[in-house]
């Protein structure tokens, strides 16, 4: 269902986005440190639904609020001649990385689980049928 | 059940925003520049020159809506009174001479270009190049044979136009132009084509191995002088 949803926002944004007009480039490094911030927080949107801790005010303020401390961090910076946005992005980066970790992680084990348990299944029947054959040799 | 689906359109709709902002950035970084430099240096160099190209482009359309303004000030003053008529006519005559205004008309279209050679294996290279004397002879056999309006690149000839040598470039009316020169002129298309007669300039340069094409149209739009013409020294004459 989540997944459903993510694939079709994305696939509208992509169709959108190609025929949307460009913006000008004094604005573009904004908006690129705006991206990071939100594609972080969209990951761990997507960590917190697999963990059962998903909030919507949570995800919605941080979606939006991220990406505007981002920008004000980067202006701020060029005024101050401090490169903050590098910052922002090795954090926004660093805490994608740990998200996608979660998600990872998470579809591991499931898979894994899933593994043993077919393996468990098998190795029940070909006991069943050892015994069985031992019962007919009886 | 309501709780998901809820979760899953809200995560649908963020989705949705931020691949519209990716495709948004990630075009306009197509449209700006062709190669990623290695260094962090040049990136930095090349965002301040595209933002100063962007600030200046800003001001020319400002410049734009001034001299709308302007004209549209100038066609009120002259409706309301009709002895204005003919000063905005000699206005207008003047912006057509002195190169102020765009004008359209038939005459020829020339495009110089450097040689397609290796420059490495002839003798002396400079010879491949079209020079700033090559532009400069053009405009003059243009101007001999009665063009009316010339630009160079969209860089109209007007009577305080330098046409110097910048290195492998060329320098009109301060900008940098390059390879290929398109010369546009107004003109008699007939009397243009003089320009093709053996042992004229443009036959001599395609002798030369450049490229030199001369194509008469009948429709030639050049563009206005854009910068100021301001005569600080010359006074008129008191009869």
């Amino acid at each position: 269902m989540v997944l459903i949803a993510i694939i079709i926002g994305c696939l509208l944004g992509a169709l959108i986005g190609m025929n949307a007009p460009t913006i000008s480039y004094t604005y573009s490094s904004y908006l690129a440190i705006a991206i990071i911030a939100a594609l972080d927080s969209v990951f761990g949107g997507i960590a917190s639904v697999i963990n059962k801790k998903f909030d919507m005010k949570i995800f919605i303020s941080g979606f939006f609020g991220n990406a505007i401390l981002a920008i004000l961090l980067t202006i701020l910076g060029e005024k101050l001649n401090v490169d903050i946005y590098l910052a922002a992005i090795v954090v926004f980066v660093w805490r994608m990385f740990m998200n996608l970790g979660t998600i990872r992680r998470y579809y591991v084990e499931k898979w894994t689980d899933k593994v043993k348990q077919i393996h468990e299944q098998k190795l029940d029947t070909k006991q069943n049928t050892t015994k069985d054959i031992q019962e007919k040799e009886v | 059940m309501t709780n998901k689906r809820f979760v899953s359109i809200v995560l649908g709709i963020m989705c949705f925003a931020l691949t519209v902002c990716i495709c948004i950035q990630v075009k306009t970084v197509k449209q700006y520049s062709t190669s990623i430099g290695q260094n962090y240096d040049q990136n930095n160099l090349r965002a301040e020159v595209l933002r100063y190209k962007e600030k200046y482009e800003n001001m020319l359309k400002e410049i734009e809506q001034a001299d709308n303004q302007l004209n549209e000030k100038i066609e009120e003053a002259t409706n309301q009174n009709t002895d204005l008529e003919d000063a905005k006519n000699e206005i207008q005559e003047g912006n057509k001479l002195i190169g102020t205004a765009e004008v359209t008309g038939a005459g020829a279209i020339i495009t110089l270009a450097d040689s397609n050679l290796d420059a490495s294996k002839v003798l002396d290279p400079s010879k491949l190049v079209v020079h700033d004397l090559d532009v400069f002879y053009v405009i003059n056999e243009l101007k001999n044979a009665g063009a009316e309006a010339i630009s160079v690149n969209e860089q109209r000839i007007v009577p305080t136009t330098a046409i110097e040598c910048g290195g492998n470039i060329v320098t009109v009316n301060g900008e940098k132009i390059g390879s290929p020169f398109v010369i546009k002129a107004i003109g008699l298309p007939e009397n243009l084509a003089n320009l093709q007669r053996t042992g004229g300039y443009l036959q001599a340069m395609k002798d030369a191995g450049l490229t030199a094409d001369f194509k008469k149209s009948n429709h030639i739009t050049i563009p206005k002088y854009t910068g100021i013409i301001n005569y600080k020294y010359a006074q008129s004459v008191e009869d």
